[in-house]
């Protein structure tokens, strides 16, 4: 009977390995491979040229890199005001008594979330179109000509015209987590501060805002890490171009490894994009828990 | 005087919930909108759809998708992710329901530092890992087979899923292992007779995060494959980009394909998928 509760050790063991042996091989093994990569030049083949921390070093002056991050950093920005702004206005509303429908907001808000990125990048790709996008199309429908342009060709608009897709794409996914989050709170809250006069925007400032503030920081940690991991949109949509306004560092370790086959400095690359991101998100969640600590 | 005032108020009130309808309904249009234009699209010729991109077609024509499904490999690649997506989303179910048991259950030695190993895996962004384990996967001569990207696809589920099933099991009062022993149930029978049906809901939220993560994986099927015969349904379809660059109706059918499976299965199980995903989001 005792050992139907707590299992022998060999049981234990023959349960777990699999698992644990798998997920080492594929996560920590390539992790180890890549730092050790990264102290060589080449190119893929059998020659190998041992430089030391001359690869790692080469990162810290690479304008390519820190252009990619600058990149990666202004996603995260214009996502986490962009995505989570709008998600928390719909929410609002969409919590409101006077909403029709909130079924079919909720389904057809979050039915973007499941879609593959590479599909949301060609869609988006044809939207902005020159010969037959459909931004093109409604400027001519309505007579501004003049304003017609390869879109995702412009190095001004290119960054932020990327964003877009990202941003839409998950809007929904954030509406329904916030939404969510204001379900729980207990609606009287809501009727007595209605009784008192709070409505609108004083409603959303001072009465939900801080009560669902646990679940927007959820939100935030959720969207950080979203994006800096940025990559298939941008593949699909300008590869990084034009010139490298919208490389990120995904693309960037993509393009060094793969198109133009230093490896070594490709692997360096990639430890440094898990630096980078360990850093950012891990950096985050930490200042994120105290906050909502601090207030319990 | 007053009365004017009321039905002032009652007024504006009336067009602040229009406004508010309004919005949301664009923004709920907006979202299945592509998907829309993707299937009317389909049906255009490309002249059709070069004079104007937004109107609808002039008749009913299944010449694109006829093409797409024999010309192109699009059944094959839609066989692979299925394949990938079947294998993955069980290993990922099973390792999760027993790994996420053992460290919920047992107070053993290294418990935590198991579970913490296996939560560090959601901090690793993928995209550090392309170029080693591509180096890892063609040196261990493990790139270009049916299996290459159940591997990683199962590697990388098994935190959440870890996650999610090891709180659930908190959950869960011990007596009823308990019990079971003394009815003389062995170890093996009450994991999987009795506590794995308790289990099974949250089995299917790991189930619904792990299928739509896996249909839509774009990175590694890109790095770790490079038989046309073996690729997925997203990095198929970014081989159509250069094929039917000028052909728009064409690639729109493709896509449309591409997406089908998964938009069926959302909207048939919309409200459980939402809740999964966001329940794996939140408590993630």
């Amino acid at each position: 009977m005792k050992s139907s509760l707590k299992p022998r050790p060999i049981i234990f063991i023959s349960y777990l390995i699999l698992p644990f042996l798998l997920y080492t091989f594929v996560v920590f093994v390539p992790v180890i491979l890549a730092a050790y990569y990264g102290c060589f030049e080449w190119a893929g083949g059998p020659k190998m040229k041992f430089i030391g921390l001359g690869n790692y070093a080469q990162l810290f002056q690479d304008k390519e890199f820190i252009r990619a991050l600058k990149n990666n950093i202004y996603l995260v920005v214009v996502c986490v005001f962009g995505q989570i702004g709008f998600a928390f206005l719909f929410a609002m509303m969409l919590g409101g008594r006077r909403i029709r429908m909130k079924g079919f907001h909720r389904t057809m808000s979050f039915f973007p979330s499941v879609l593959s990125a590479v599909v949301v990048g060609f869609i988006w790709t044809m939207i902005y179109d020159y010969n037959y996008g459909l931004f093109n199309s409604i400027l001519r429908g309505i007579g501004m000509e003049d304003k017609v342009q390869p879109w995702l060709a412009n190095e001004k608009l290119a960054l932020p015209l990327v964003a877009l897709p990202l941003i839409w794409q998950y809007i929904g996914y954030y509406l329904i987590i916030i939404s969510s989050g204001m379900a729980a709170v207990d609606p009287q809250i809501f009727e007595m501060a209605e009784i008192d006069g709070a409505t609108g925007w004083k409603k959303a400032r001072y009465i939900t805002l801080p009560l669902v503030k646990n679940v927007l920081l959820v939100c935030v940690t959720l969207c950080i890490a979203g994006n800096m991991k940025a990559f298939d949109h941008i593949y699909v949509m300008t590869g990084g171009g034009p010139g490298t306004t919208t490389n990120v560092m995904a693309m960037y370790a993509y393009n060094t490894s793969f198109i133009t086959y230093k490896m070594g400095y490709g692997s360096a690359l990639s430890i440094g994009i898990l630096v980078v991101s360990l850093i950012l998100v891990g950096g985050i969640r930490g200042i994120i828990g105290r906050i909502s600590k601090e207030k319990e | 005087m007053k009365e004017n005032k009321k039905r002032d108020a009652r007024h504006k009130i009336h067009i602040g919930a229009l406004v508010e309808n309004l919005i949301l309904m664009v923004f709920s249009v907006t979202c299945i909108f592509p998907a829309i234009w993707l299937f009317y699209s389909s049906m255009k010729t490309k002249s059709e759809f070069n004079t104007n991109p937004i109107s609808l077609p002039s008749r009913f024509n299944l010449e694109n998708y006829i093409d797409i499904l024999v010309k192109s490999n699009i059944v094959r690649w839609m066989g692979n992710t299925i394949r990938n997506t079947f294998f993955s989303l069980i290993l990922v179910v099973a390792i999760g329901f027993i790994a996420g048991y053992f460290i919920s259950r047992f107070r053993f030695k290294g418990r935590k530092l198991m579970y913490g190993y296996f939560m560090i895996g959601m901090l690793v962004p993928i995209h550090a890992l392309m170029i080693p384990m591509y180096v890892l996967f063609t040196k261990t001569g493990m790139s270009d087979s049916w299996y290459t990207l159940i591997l990683p696809y199962t590697a990388f589920g098994i935190p959440i899923a870890v996650f999610l099933v090891e709180s659930y099991v908190q959950n869960i009062p011990k007596e009823l292992e308990e019990a079971a022993a003394i009815d003389g149930s062995s170890f093996g029978r009450t994991l999987f007779t009795i506590i794995l049906p308790v289990c099974i809901p949250i089995l299917v939220t790991v189930g619904i995060i792990q299928f739509f993560s896996t249909w839509n994986e774009f990175t590694f099927a890109l790095i770790l494959l490079s038989k046309e015969s073996l690729k997925t349904v997203p990095v198929g379809i970014t081989i159509f980009k250069g094929q039917y660059s000028t052909d728009y109706p064409k690639m729109m059918t493709a896509m449309l394909l591409a997406i089908l499976p998964a938009m069926v299965v959302y909207f048939a199980f919309s409200k459980q998928i939402i809740k999964g995903m966001v329940a794996g989001a939140v408590k993630g």
